[in-house]
């Protein structure tokens, strides 16, 4: 019941009127301009005093956010929609809404931020939630029988060479992108990537980039630094900054001892995960062969001819194979998921690539054991770097190659074409769909466990963040890791293709057997290129070849 | 004599008695195996993250118990009252698998029985088809990895408007499981003497006239049983339920499969839904039992 | 004489009456059948030419189809009883399911065949073509498939220990033994877990390398560092083991059952005979079970050949395929990778090898019983 109050008083008021009554708006202001001067940049549109009050919902360290605080923080972002939409001018318009259902996050984090949104506009919204397995499995299904009986679905950027592909969506308008502050985005979400054949499409949520997470207390312990000595190891012991160090670091830490609980290295990803779990081998791949200045790297872009097999990739897999005896007894099985919130977060493992909300979910969930003892950074780097077009390894002269991966380029919300015959469910559909994508919201979505991570340029305002309960180490860290990797002039963008969830799926299986000990590193990837190029035909070849280039904007 | 006798009767006892040690020590040990599992479920459903990872198994003792997995789903003492979607979807999505289990369960013994029956009392001529091949014909419907059929019932339910209807999920589940009620009816069937309803028939009673009065009260107790363990069957189906549900007829175990996904997952939420979801069929088990193999006995042997 | 002649006459008559009417009867059920069976064929015919777009009659869903086709059923149940009298009430038991089943799946069987003989990929953007050779040819060298095929023979083996673990556990439960109902109710619980919830609360978490249980019990028994899905036989293993707590209470509920109704004298005469329990057993209960132990295990058997949940959740198929199963791979390639074309081949063709294998597994095992008894 308080809850309930407290967003129908939310409504009533709107922000504004809200934070009026509260003393935090001085002491808000002067941190805003605080983070002004410490020279972080801030959208002009961004609010800071309302940001504020957003972080402190519930406030990082007190356990993961409930329904009410959701419900709090979607009213509290109402100001751009009551700009654009009448009380009750929606009133009759039942909207049908698809999208995951993440461990009751996700969709229910949305039902929770529109609920205001329902009661100021009269329309109702129909929630289809998918677990994260059959997602895929159902928005394919539904295209090919043409039972899409969605209005608006939550989706993932790959997956738009299937839905934008064939033409299923409605393009966004002029006022949407005005509300959600469009140029706000970082880089590297702007076009190419945040359009399908130039038109704009999306509303992001979310961003993606593979950082590697580490452990603070395993770098900086003396015993093991002087381990690393006395085997004769080169360097300082610290955080290894390229793959053959971590190659090396993990060999070194097998069978090492902490407060005599054994520390493991580097930790891998090898189980299929219905595609998912090939992004970890890709992000292991990039530093060998995102060569710089040239955007593809998964695929010859004139011809669709795997590169998967090339010498680059091959050592990306050989590094996987030579690694797994190093790292935890049942690595071989355990689930992505498992490996980052089940070992790496509760204390297993030193190192790990992961999307960026491990970070915000190690301190504001129930999840994490660990805690403030991880710290982050990019992708580590390799001396060399494989020349796809000359087909030779080159050192080059700027130094170890560095190419962070987008992986999954983040979730987004769409507005399906169903809508575009009816003006005022149009309006609607739209609405909805901006409102999740408010920049105020997303700053809290970026800060509590949600499933998405910072996709703004005005996220980056550590102030804010500290306001909201994050050390300030801790998350200059984080946001470090975050923005250098969005801004790398080098990453690495995934084709946005049809189907390319089947080119990874495959190759996973295919792994698996490299990884069991089945076949070598070259024969798996020698089978995955042939298994890809029968895909490529099977799927129309010229097509997605102009799909390729297209999502990659040449 | 005398001595030689007690004695062997006391070396009966004492084997008598190590004998009977030995059924209680198997019986206990497979309980434990049957029932750990359950109490883990249960007990891990008020764990928090360090009694997960810490190996703690008795509360109390090495963990506190919390009602965090419950809170979350909106179960727990001071969550209960306040409005919360998790519980909304809960409640919902637990009204419909009662129905749709339910529901199948009640038309899968219904037409079930009258087929078993009549497989087990006349001789059918479908064109080639005899008895033995229309019982295979059921029986292969059992088959069918339920894969291959999701392309085509999505067609067909599309078709139908059947999409996301009660009464489309009912359908479903009552084909899958009609070929075990059939298989169970027709032994029980089997099992009851023929020479009943043929007393019947010389009073002057009518084939259904002698199934519906002499040849059902006497089969009660073998439909209960093949009922409870149609809703059993029924109760935990996850593939048909994820693909042909979405809004208004979705059930239970779409919601324990998306507990997991890209954040890993959250044991005490997992295990409070499981615990949630399997409590009704528990209650089933311990007020049922009985009911079960007692209704399964009559057809057993023939 | 007279009046014999009138009464035989008159019987006669009768009986010509009583013909008369069976064949009124008859004549009115043929009408009703032919009537119906033309009513539904002109209800299908408008909706395909409705769905063709011949005729704009506007019908949205094939629903009068459906409802044609109930009405048809029921004339054909009225007209049965018509035609055939006693014949047709005995059909009647029989129709509803026939009916009910051949209407679920006969659109989805041919639709399935259709879809076998195609390269139909979801994500495809040139279409759907007719590739038939194409799969079968895929099929014959998917090392996948005869991987998960070969599994299949382990995982049917392995019902065979569920079977004789069951047996001892019904034969425990059917002893004179105090707390009863508390084993009884205790020995059925497994078969309550869905699924997904057995991957999860024992597969990973009872079973858990670091901190389950299980796994600190194996610690306890000398295993240094214990992974239950790290190699090859012992995942396979690990998976047999959740898939028998989860179907063993199946198995003892079918055996208790036979158990039960086992003539209390059949085990008294045998003691008096002077027979030992074990040859007790042997001669007399097990052959008196062989009934309800080849239904078990049938039934049991099937179920076992369309196992995947746990497969999917716990293992995806690892490592490097070792507890792949053909439901579990057909799940990958039809769902993961759109490929329903391929998909469903794959699927017809398990199908086909299942029927083969279960029909000569009765037909061995009716023979069988024969001999023993």
């Amino acid at each position: 019941m308080a809850s309930e109050l407290m967003w129908r008083l939310g409504t009533q008021m709107g922000r504004r009127d809200v934070l009026k009554g509260t003393a935090a708006l001085g002491a808000a202001a002067a941190l805003g301009g605080a983070g002004a001067l410490a020279g972080y940049p801030t959208s002009a549109k961004a609010d800071t005093a309302l940001r504020m009050e957003l972080m402190k919902i519930p406030g990082a360290g007190n356990g993961s956010p409930t329904d009410a605080d959701w419900q709090k923080v979607g009213s509290l972002c109402m100001g751009p929609t009551k700009q654009n939409v009448q009380p009750g001018e929606f009133k009759g318009v039942e909207l049908s809404f698809m999208g995951l259902n993440n461990q009751n996050l996700h969709n229910f984090l949305f039902r929770g931020f529109l609920k205001p949104w329902e009661q100021y506009t009269g329309a109702t919204i129909k929630w289809i939630d998918l677990a994260q397995g059959d997602y895929n499995a159902r928005l394919q299904q539904s295209i090919a029988t043409g039972t899409v009986d969605f209005d608006i679905c939550e989706m993932g950027a790959p997956f738009e060479g299937d839905v934008c592909g064939k033409g299923l969506t409605s393009e966004m308008p002029d006022w949407v992108k005005k509300q959600i502050d469009f140029d706000d985005y970082v880089n590297y979400l702007k076009p190419p990537v945040g359009t399908w054949n130039g038109k704009i499409y999306r509303v992001c949520i979310d961003s993606d980039t593979h950082t590697m997470n580490y452990r603070t207390d395993y770098y900086s312990d003396p015993g093991l630094a002087k381990a690393w000595k006395d085997e004769g190891h080169k360097g300082e012991w610290g955080v290894p900054k390229t793959w053959a160090k971590v190659q090396e670091v993990t060999k070194f830490m097998k069978g090492k001892k902490i407060d005599g609980k054994e520390v493991y290295g580097f930790l891998d990803q090898p189980k299929p995960w219905g595609g998912f779990a090939f992004y970890f081998l890709a992000s292991r791949a990039t530093a060998y062969v995102k060569y710089p200045g040239e955007k593809a790297w998964m695929f010859d872009v004139d011809t669709m001819k795997p590169r998967i097999n090339n010498p680059g990739w091959v050592r990306a897999i050989q590094d996987v194979v030579d690694l797994l005896p190093y790292e935890p007894a049942d690595q071989i099985n355990a689930d992505p998921g498992t490996t980052a919130f089940q070992q790496f977060l509760v204390g297993t493992g030193g190192m790990l690539e992961w999307w960026g909300d491990i970070g915000t979910v190690a301190v504001t969930s129930d999840t994490a054991t660990v805690g403030k003892q991880i710290l982050f950074d990019i992708l580590p780097a390799s001396d060399d770097v494989y020349n796809a077009k000359t087909g030779k390894w080159e050192v080059l002269p700027t130094g170890p190659n560095v190419a962070p991966n987008m992986a999954y380029l983040g979730w987004g919300i769409y507005v399906m074409k169903t809508v575009d015959a009816d003006s005022k469910k149009h309006k609607a559909a739209w609405s909805a769909a901006a409102l999740l994508g408010d920049s105020d919201l997303s700053m809290w979505t970026s800060a509590y466990p949600s499933g998405f991570q910072p996709y703004r340029q005005s996220h980056n305002n550590i102030p804010l963040w500290v306001a909201g309960g994050y050390e300030e180490a801790y998350i200059k860290s984080y946001m470090d890791s975050q923005t250098t990797s969005y801004n790398h002039p080098n990453n690495a963008i995934e084709p946005r293709i049809p189907g390319i969830f089947q080119y990874y799926s495959i190759a996973e299986d295919e792994l698996s057997k490299v990884y069991a000990g089945k076949l070598t590193a070259q024969q798996g990837a020698d089978n995955v290129a042939k298994l890809w190029e029968a895909l490529t035909d099977k799927l129309g070849r010229d097509k997605q070849i102009a799909f390729y280039k297209a999502s990659l904007g040449l | 004599m005398g001595t030689t006798i007690r004695r062997s009767q006391g070396g009966r006892l004492a084997r008598r008695i190590g004998g009977r040690t030995l059924i209680y020590a198997a019986l206990s040990v497979w309980a434990f195996i049957a029932l750990f599992p359950i109490y883990w479920t249960v007990s891990t459903s008020f764990k928090v993250a360090r009694d997960v990872t810490g190996s703690h198994i008795i509360p109390w003792l090495d963990f506190t118990p919390k009602w965090l997995g419950w809170r979350s789903l909106g179960l727990s003492p001071e969550t209960i009252f306040q409005t919360s979607t998790v519980r909304e979807e809960f409640l919902l999505r637990f009204f419909n698998s009662v129905v749709a289990s339910g529901g199948a369960a009640l038309i899968a013994v219904v037409i079930g029985s009258l087929a078993a029956y009549g497989l087990s009392r006349f001789e059918y001529k479908f064109g080639p088809w005899r008895n033995k091949d229309i019982s295979f014909f059921f029986l292969s419907q059992l088959i069918l990895p339920p894969v291959v059929l999701a392309l085509p019932f999505l067609i067909l339910y599309k078709e139908l408007a059947l999409l996301d209807t009660k009464i489309g999920l009912v359908l479903i589940y009552t084909l899958m499981v009609l070929p075990i009620v059939i298989w169970i009816m027709r032994d029980q069937f089997n099992g009851i003497p023929m020479e009943l309803e043929q007393a019947a028939y010389v009073d002057g009673a009518t084939t259904w006239g002698a199934f519906l009065r002499i040849v059902l009260p006497i089969a009660l107790p073998g439909m209960a049983a093949a009922f409870i363990l149609a809703v059993i069957l029924c109760w935990n189906e996850y593939f048909f339920a994820a693909l042909l549900t979405s809004t208004d007829a979705k059930t239970l175990p779409v919601m324990v499969a998306s507990q997991t996904g890209s954040q890993g997952i959250d044991w005490w939420t997992m295990a409070a839904l499981s615990t949630a979801a399997i409590a009704p069929l528990v209650l089933i088990g311990i007020f049922l039992e009985r009911w079960i193999v007692k209704g399964l006995t009559a057809g057993a042997i023939k | 004489m007279q009046n014999e002649i009138a009464s035989r006459a008159a019987a006669d008559a009768r009986h010509r009456a009583a013909d008369a009417a069976v064949a009124k009867r008859a004549v009115a059920g043929r009408r009703l059948i032919r009537a119906a069976s033309l009513g539904l064929g002109l209800v299908v015919l408008a909706q395909v030419l409705s769905a063709t777009d011949v005729l704009p009659l506007g019908l949205a869903t094939w629903r009068p189809t459906l409802f044609a086709y109930i009405v048809w059923s029921v004339a054909l149940g009225i007209s049965q009883v018509l035609i055939r009298g006693e014949q047709g009430k005995q059909a009647l038991f029989l129709l509803p399911a026939l009916l009910f089943t051949i209407a679920m799946v006969i659109f989805p069987t041919f639709f399935g065949l259709g879809i076998a003989t195609t390269d139909w990929n979801l994500s495809s953007l040139t279409g759907v073509h007719f590739d038939l050779f194409g799969n079968i040819a895929t099929l014959a060298g998917d090392a996948f498939f005869w991987n998960a095929l070969l599994n299949m023979g382990y995982y049917v083996l392995s019902v065979l220990v569920q079977y004789g673990i069951a047996f001892g556990l019904a034969l425990l439960l059917n002893a004179d033994i105090r707390g009863r109902k508390f084993f009884r109710v205790a020995f059925l619980l497994p078969f309550m877990l869905s699924p997904v919830a057995i991957s999860w609360m024992i597969g990973k978490s009872i079973m858990e390398a670091r901190y389950g249980p299980a796994a600190t019990l194996a610690r306890m028994l000398g295993w240094e560092s214990p992974a239950f899905y790290g190699v090859g036989w012992i995942a396979r293993a690990s998976i047999m083991t959740m898939d028998a707590w989860n179907w063993i209470p199946f198995i003892i509920i079918l055996l208790l059952a036979g158990l039960q109704a086992l003539p209390g004298d059949v085990a008294e005469a045998a003691r008096v005979d002077g027979a030992s329990p074990w040859q007790a057993f042997w001669k007399i209960t097990f052959p008196l079970m062989l009934p309800v132990s080849v239904t078990a295990i049938i039934l049991r058997i099937i179920f076992e050949l369309k196992l995947a949940d746990i497969v999917i959740n716990v293992t995806a198929g690892g490592p490097g395929g070792a507890t792949d199963t053909v439901s579990s791979f057909i799940y990958r390639e039809y769902r993961d990778r759109s490929s329903v074309g391929y998909g469903t081949m794959l699927a017809e063709f398990y199908l086909i090898l299942i029927i083969v294998f279960v029909t000569a597994l009765l037909a061995l095992a009716s023979r069988w019983m024969r001999r023993v008894s």
